[in-house]
């Protein structure tokens, strides 16, 4: 109570008292009694200096350190009692003298002190987009991800999984993707300090998110701010100590199973080998056999129902002058394919204190500690994922050569299906090990210089110490794998602000001076061709080592000014400008300059609102801004050398040359994005119900671009980094938030957030209208599965089209290229080549999310929907499961049980070129998901105990969708990890399956 | 219930660590702006040590390396009437080579395309870097790496251009959009002119460097220059005087063999097994080595069909086979003793030089990367051009005769470099007598005895597609490809020819199309 007294302290001071001496000037003479009160809060603890207010006067006052008051009023006026955090109480006069008053939280005047960047604003008094995600909105959400709580719950951003690994990425995009080879990556500021990293965050330790989306809001962040930015609070300890426990378990399945030949399908399997071959390869006599007993299912093996624990303790509080609060947690999860699993501990104490009046301290501690193992991604994907060589391996392999011993089959003894090695010893066999140690410290020092004057210092510091340990086994070929990336790094940022009224006019001034530094070094070496003793730890015994070394350091020095202007708490206006130097750029191009203005009305106090029963609120916003992104690999614009090319001239010793590494271009510098935004907020009936649109339009120019050279000057795969291009984003946000219900008994909130983007790339280089992207397909054909198209959005998908089958008729026509009736028509140009082009798009452009909290007495559910539409998917891995291409051999997918035949020509064809990369595998990606349903009761009278909630629920129960493979939400990395996952959405390699999670919890606070 | 923690006590020591902390990044002061990326990678541009040059140097062979580790390297090799591969298994762009009907789009033809202008990029940088300066001395070593280096870019421009023809010829690393493709002439100049200069910086013998001349000396850029010389003289220049040159630089090459430490091995069985990898017999031998990462993928599991947990990537025609002399060659070619007629998967012969010998199957079933090297240019081929050439020539002598039969007695298991005027018995691997007879040739019609004389010593190197294109013998010998006696055991009768030709066997299509795709990019390459 006290803490938050202080915390308010100059809220209290700097609005309202200014607006009391506002209406002091409207006073007028009336028959006065007095009437005195106390005000308490929702514990009955005294409630000192709220305000007590005779509506439509200036005559007011507040409460003392009791919480007692006393006013002159007339009978028939109207007493405001009001206080930051709670609800207005408006009491009319009658004949009593005493009018006693218990506040009443009020969480939605809680939540209006939103975190901007370098400083606070009320959320009222807001010029640009930003949405504002609590704690009490997940709260009811087991997680153990801080993405899942952003996901479909602030209009605007993009939260897509790209894979179910537990520990796997996650994908945020605020209002679209601005760069084609840059980051699109937003910024992540945890408790201030920038370039934080949302994975490795306990959920449970954050009090709020705010994400800046328009450039007005983000421009404060400069070179770093173009793709949005997230500011995370964590949270503060208040009031009595008190030890909050969490703890859940889950269990996650993988939601369904894949249509295969294999299993009970397997007879068919063989039958249709023969019938390719045209010989019997697999006697009939093993095909009776498959028929009675069935073929291995590769599928089923390689999932599994995976168990997952967390646990959250936190103890928090406040006493005098400090506040603490103190978390651990614990996540242990099993994956749903087998032997990947996760486990993080996290570790955090925010500790801050009030040393005088005048100056406040701060330390926030964050440790943790995460180990993913066989991560899925780090297996060769050059023919699919490990799932997607599951879905293809041939079912009349056993798993095992000898069982007994422990020998697995390696290949398919027939060389049938997949030609990779045996994905279940793969995955038994394997052992790879990601560790991640990470420590963040940060101080922050605030001292009131004057009144008006505040000086604000805060510095932080972190390591990230990352390591993998890897085993893999590969036809006799087993590896050692050993990679260590290092990073240290440290911020400065020096606030300086002032904040002073002039009447009706109050100006507030902030400066930055602000360095940050990192810098990072990798080691690593593998090793082959072991000797012995097979495992990690064995490395030692080899015969072939190779090593690699590398450090990077990247700097920035920027300064920024931001002022704030608001006339009567009616006109709002922010400008802002930024000087950021960056390192990654070289002389002359290093420093760039970045502008933002805002305005806001608000109408609320007009007189069309207050005399409307229906609105009670208005407000409009406008914003113009621009911002930059860096993100360009360091050194990326010196040309470079690579030694880690290797030759051995006597065919035993490694000897390193030289070859020409990167191509550079000194000339490179920041990509500007320029975004403009327009917002209305809308409050009806008392702000139950609260509306906000934002439409926005956004132009990245100067797009820092990969631009590939041709590979006949030199090389494959080689690109130079160039400012070239302009994308365009445009979109509208709403937000929609109700309290449907409120009864002493029952309540219901509803949140909905919807967004609509439209994305266009409006030019490339030398007049260019296309450009190849770097998703490198996967069945042997050599191709890019994604084009940059200009007058299209990113993320085209890009293919041959099909066109079924040739048919006994076309005979003649189908021998001009070689092929046969029965075999795949695609379409051909007037040369007779395969036309390449688009043949989809994977960015979707509508997401929405729809947020329930109900309460009924000890009872409150969660029901939490999230949709995404309008994008396509290329079902790479149907093709795969189709196969009879590349390294997949086998015709594996049932529908060619009613493939072509001279008899009976259908579509499905028999033989020929399957292209996976073609019209035949795109398919619309559009889904709903039940993301959360969470059912809970709350025992409030148990002895020893504040209270103890126990609850069931589950994540992903239910997902609707045409999408015929696991799931649409997720999207492959190609094979190489190369280029940017914005420009190849949509790809299904053989993704990491989304679960669907169980769980179940208790969570209690002990008195 | 639970203790209160008096964190007032804790104030003095809080305030303490925080002043700490405060203070040692105040006084740090602001960061350094500047990137330095000469910290951590090696500087490019000139070269100031011949270590550097070394390095380059290296760095072209991993490049070359890269290009050659698969049997993408040598695709276009499926074209002749001695490979085959699976007729329905993943092998399109083998297929498409086999069946005369590769496509602008063929994958490997386009990664092999681009591999290869990436190493001559490489090289092209380091003659950039190494311009103009002189490591005084060490003018040896200079000159020797130096020679490596036209070497290297010659062979790869003459690796391209047996594929495609007319290509481009950048001895430059200018990156240069307009770049056009040369005449077929200006390409033979350009291998030419780099072979010769090889020849003139490189030693008779690299010092320190196994047999086979893993690192070339003069000898292999000579062996190099009469296999342009030989192609010259054909198709599509048919500059027959060429003949001529071909014959004298590869007598050159068989005068000095010593002193390049080439000569015919005994035994033809050791050329393809692991052991043996480094020998006298490779004049220009691109080496590998499983342990240092750099494995070659063109052998082992690839020759096999999945009867034998094979890959079913190279195989050998039937047709060829039947047609195969029998004899010691026959046997150290093929693997006879495999029943390939009842294979199941696809009935094929199993070439020798892609699986190994059956001693190596310990080593080699079901593996697909080897140690194994490429033996790239063989001194067998030197004394076949030796002998074709002159006789086309008009001016074969004893010697030419001689050359031929050197190579004629290995094939008949008998010592190679002693002559047999009377008829002889042939010998198996192990030295006895099979059955078969051999007699030294002296008169006929040398070039034509030569000429088939390569079609079975080099079957399977993925070099007789050159030499149906240099005679113009494309449609005679791929018409030709119907088994005659292998029996059908599944369907019965005569087995039947397994990849049918599609495309033209004219001369019209005796070359590969350039890439589509970097023809798109790069329009000069379109004519």
């Amino acid at each position: 109570m006290i803490m938050k007294k202080r915390f308010f302290e100059f809220l209290k001071k700097g609005f309202l008292t200014g607006l009391f001496l506002a209406l002091m000037g409207m006073q007028y003479a009336h028959a006065q009694q007095t009437i005195s009160g106390n005000v308490v809060d929702e514990n009955g603890d005294p409630v000192p200096g709220a305000n007590i207010v005779v509506k439509g006067t200036t005559n007011g006052t507040q409460s003392d350190f009791d919480g007692n008051y006393t006013i002159d009023a007339s009978t028939g006026d109207v007493l405001a009692i009001s206080y930051i955090g709670y609800a207005t109480q408006n009491i009319t006069i009658g004949t009593q003298t005493t009018i006693n008053t218990q506040l009443v939280l009020d969480q939605q005047q809680l939540d209006e002190v939103v975190v901007i960047g370098y400083g606070t604003a009320r959320k009222s008094d807001l010029t640009g987009s930003i949405a504002r995600v609590t704690s009490k909105s997940f709260e009811d959400q087991p997680m153990s991800r801080v993405e899942d709580a952003l996901q479909g719950r602030a209009a605007g951003v993009t939260v897509a999984r790209q894979s179910g690994a537990p520990g796997g990425d996650v994908k945020i995009r605020i209002r679209g993707t601005n760069s084609i080879t840059g980051n699109n990556d937003p910024l992540v500021v945890i408790d201030g300090i920038i370039g934080g990293d949302l994975r490795t965050l306990n959920p449970n330790d954050i009090a709020s998110m705010d994400v800046l989306k328009d450039a007005s809001a983000t421009a404060i962040y400069g070179s770093r701010g173009a793709n949005g930015v997230i500011l995370i609070s964590t949270k503060k300890g208040s009031g009595k100590g008190k030890l909050d426990v969490d703890f859940f378990s889950s269990l996650s399945t993988v939601p369904k199973m894949l249509e295969t030949l294999q299993g009970d399908q397997a007879g068919d399997f063989a039958r249709i080998e023969n019938l390719r071959r045209g010989n019997e390869f697999i006697p009939q006599s093993e095909i009776q056999l498959l028929d009675e007993q069935g073929g291995v299912d590769y599928q089923d093996e390689v999932f599994n129902t995976a168990l997952s624990n967390t646990l959250q303790l936190s103890y928090s509080g406040s006493s005098e002058d400090m506040n603490y609060f103190v978390s651990g947690n614990y996540v242990n999860q099993e994956g749903t394919v087998i032997e990947t699993g996760y486990e993080r501990f996290s570790l955090r104490a925010n500790v801050s204190a009030q040393i005088t009046d005048k100056l406040k301290v701060g330390v926030n501690l964050f440790g943790s500690r995460g180990i993913t193992k066989n991560d899925m991604t780090i297996f060769s994907r050059y023919q699919g994922s490990l799932v997607a060589h599951a879905v293809t391996w041939d079912p009349t392999t056993p798993i095992y050569s000898d069982q007994a011993a422990g020998l697995y089959n390696e290949g398919s003894t027939r060389s049938l299906a997949s030609l990779n090695y045996n994905p279940i010893a793969r995955l038994r066999q394997s052992d790879m090990q990601l560790l991640q140690d990470r420590l963040n410290a940060n101080a922050n020092v605030s001292y009131d210089l004057t009144d008006s004057f505040n000086y604000n210092l805060l510095v932080g510091a972190n390591t990230l110490g990352s390591t993998t340990e890897n085993f893999i086994e590969d036809y006799g070929e087993p590896e050692v794998g050993f990679s260590s990336f290092k990073t240290t790094g440290f911020q400065v940022s020096n606030i300086l602000s002032w904040n002073k009224k002039f009447g009706n006019h109050n100006l507030k001034v902030t400066g930055l001076y602000e360095f940050q530094e990192s810098e990072a070094r990798t080691n690593g070496y593998n090793v082959i061709d072991l000797i012995g003793p097979l495992g990690y730890y064995f490395a030692e015994l080899n015969r072939g080592f190779s090593i690699n070394n590398n450090k990077t350091k990247s700097s920035i020095e920027s300064i920024m000014g931001r002022l704030e202007y608001n006339l009567n708490d009616n006109l709002f206006l922010t400008a802002t400008v930024r000087n950021d130097k960056s390192s990654r750029f070289q002389e002359g191009n290093k420093a760039g300059t970045f502008y933002s203005f805002a305005g806001s009305y608000n109408f609320t106090n007009m007189d069309f609102i207050q005399n409307s029963d229906l609105l009670s609120s208005f407000k409009l916003r406008a914003g113009w801004g621009q911002v930059g992104n860096q993100d360009i690999g360091i050194y990326s614009t010196f040309n470079s050398v690579d030694i880690s090319g290797v030759y051995a001239f006597n065919g035993e010793t490694r000897e390193n040359g030289s070859t020409v590494g990167q191509i550079g271009n000194p000339d490179t510098t920041w990509e500007t994005t320029t975004q403009t935004n327009v917002g209305l907020d809308f409050g009806f009936w008392d702000n139950r119900i609260n509306l906000s649109l934002d439409g926005y339009k956004k132009n990245t120019t100067d797009l820092l671009l990969a631009v590939p050279i041709p590979a006949t000057l030199v090389g494959p795969g080689k690109t130079q980094i160039r400012n070239v291009g302009e994308v365009e984003n445009r979109g509208i946000d709403i937000t929609l938030s109700a309290a449907i219900a409120q009864t002493d008994n029952f309540s219901w909130d509803s949140n909905v957030s919807l967004s609509l983007v439209k994305n266009e790339v409006l030019s490339l280089y030398d007049d260019l209208d296309e450009i190849q992207g770097t998703f490198g397909s996967i069945d042997g054909q050599g191709r890019v599965w994604n084009v940059i198209q200009v007058g299209e959005p990113l993320g085209q998908l890009q293919g041959a089209t099909f066109l079924g089958t040739w048919k006994s008729s076309e005979a003649a026509e189908a021998a001009e290229y070689g092929l046969e009736p029965g075999d795949a028509k695609y379409l051909r140009d007037e040369d007779g080549n395969r036309v390449i082009g688009a043949i989809g798009n994977g960015t979707p452009t509508t997401l929405w999310g729809w947020n329930n909290t109900f309460a009924y007495k000890n009872w409150d559910m969660n029901i939490f929907f999230q949709g995404v539409h309008g994008f396509d998917m290329l079902n790479a891995l149907r093709g795969t499961i189709v196969g009879a291409t590349g390294n997949q051999r086998s015709f594996m997918h049932p529908e060619q049980l009613n493939q072509w035949t001279p008899q009976n020509e259908t579509d499905i064809p028999a033989g020929g070129e399957n292209d996976y990369g073609s019209s035949r595998y795109i398919e619309k990606g559009g889904f709903v998901r039940l993301s959360n349903f969470n059912l809970g009761y709350t025992f409030r009278d148990v002895k020893g105990f504040e209270s103890v909630k126990i609850y069931v629920g589950g994540q992903n129960l239910l997902l609707i969708t045409d999408y015929s493979g696991y799931d649409p939400e997720l999207t492959s990395r190609p094979a190489d990890n190369s280029g940017n996952t914005d420009v190849a959405p949509g790809i299904d390699i053989g993704t990491y399956p989304n679960p669907r999670v169980g769980h179940i919890g208790v969570k209690f606070q002990l008195k | 219930m639970i203790r209160k923690v008096d964190f007032n006590k804790l104030k003095i020591p809080f305030t303490g660590l925080v002043a700490v902390m405060v203070l040692t990044f105040v006084f740090q002061g602001c960061v350094r702006l500047e990137e330095n990326p000469s910290e951590v990678q090696i500087a490019p541009g000139s070269y100031s040590d011949i270590s550097e040059l070394r390095l380059g140097v290296t760095g072209i062979y991993a490049s070359l390396r890269n290009a050659s580790q698969w049997s993408t390297f040598y695709v276009n090799g499926w074209s002749g009437d001695d490979l085959t591969t699976h007729k329905a298994s993943n092998k399109a762009d083998f297929r498409e080579a086999d069946q005369r009907n590769i496509s602008n789009e063929n994958s490997r033809t386009q990664d092999n395309w681009r591999n290869i202008y990436g190493m001559i990029f490489n090289a092209n940088t380091v003659l950039q870097n190494i311009e103009g300066t002189t490591f005084a001395g060490q003018e040896d070593e200079q000159n020797r790496l130096l020679g490596e280096i036209y070497f290297l870019r010659g062979a790869m421009f003459f690796h391209l251009a047996r594929t495609h023809g007319r290509i481009i010829i950048p001895t430059t690393p200018e990156i240069d959009f307009e770049v056009q493709l040369a005449s077929q002439l200006d390409v033979f100049t350009q291998i030419e002119a780099d072979f010769i200069q090889a020849a003139s910086l490189l030693p008779d013998l690299y010092p320190g460097v196994n047999p086979g001349a893993p690192r070339p000396n003069k000898g292999s850029a000579r062996a190099m220059l009469a296999r342009l010389y030989l192609d010259w003289a054909g198709f599509p220049l048919n500059d027959t005087s060429k003949y001529d040159a071909a014959a004298g630089m590869a007598k050159q090459v068989i005068d000095n063999a010593a002193a390049h430490g080439f000569a015919l091995v005994n035994n033809l069985e050791e050329l393809w097994a692991l052991d043996t990898r480094f020998n006298s017999e490779g004049v220009w031998t691109i080496a590998y080595c499983n342990a240092c990462g750099t494995r070659n993928g063109k052998f082992a599991r690839l020759g096999w069909p999945s009867d034998n947990q094979g890959w079913g990537e190279t195989f050998a025609e039937i047709r060829y086979f039947e047609d195969f002399p029998e004899g010691a060659r026959k046997e150290a070619t093929y693997r006879t003793d495999a029943d390939w007629v009842n294979f199941s998967d696809q009935v094929t012969p199993v070439f020798k030089k892609i699986v190994g010998p059956a001693s190596d199957d310990p080593v080699s079933i079901g593996v697909h990367f080897t140690s194994r090297n490429d033996l790239y240019l063989r001194y067998a081929e030197v004394l076949l051009i030796y002998a074709e050439a002159s006789a086309r020539a008009g001016s074969a002598t004893a010697d030419a005769w001689e050359a031929l039969n050197m190579v004629r007695r290995r094939a008949a298991g008998l010592p190679y470099a002693d002559p047999v005027p009377t008829e002889t018995s042939q010998l198996d691997a192990e030295g006895n007598p099979n059955g078969l007879t051999y007699v030294d040739v002296t008169s006929g019609d040398l070039a034509e005895l030569t000429f088939t004389e390569r079609k079975w010593e080099l079957a399977g190197e993925w070099i007789r597609w050159n030499d149906l294109v240099r005679m113009e013998r494309v449609e005679q010998a791929l018409s030709n490809r119907d088994p005659r006696v292998t029996p059908d055991n599944i369907n019965g009768g005569i087995i039947p020819v397994q990849n049918a030709i599609i495309g033209s066997l004219g001369t019209d299509n005796y070359f590969a199309p350039i890439p589509i795709r970097e023809v798109d990019l790069l329009p000069g390459l379109a004519n």
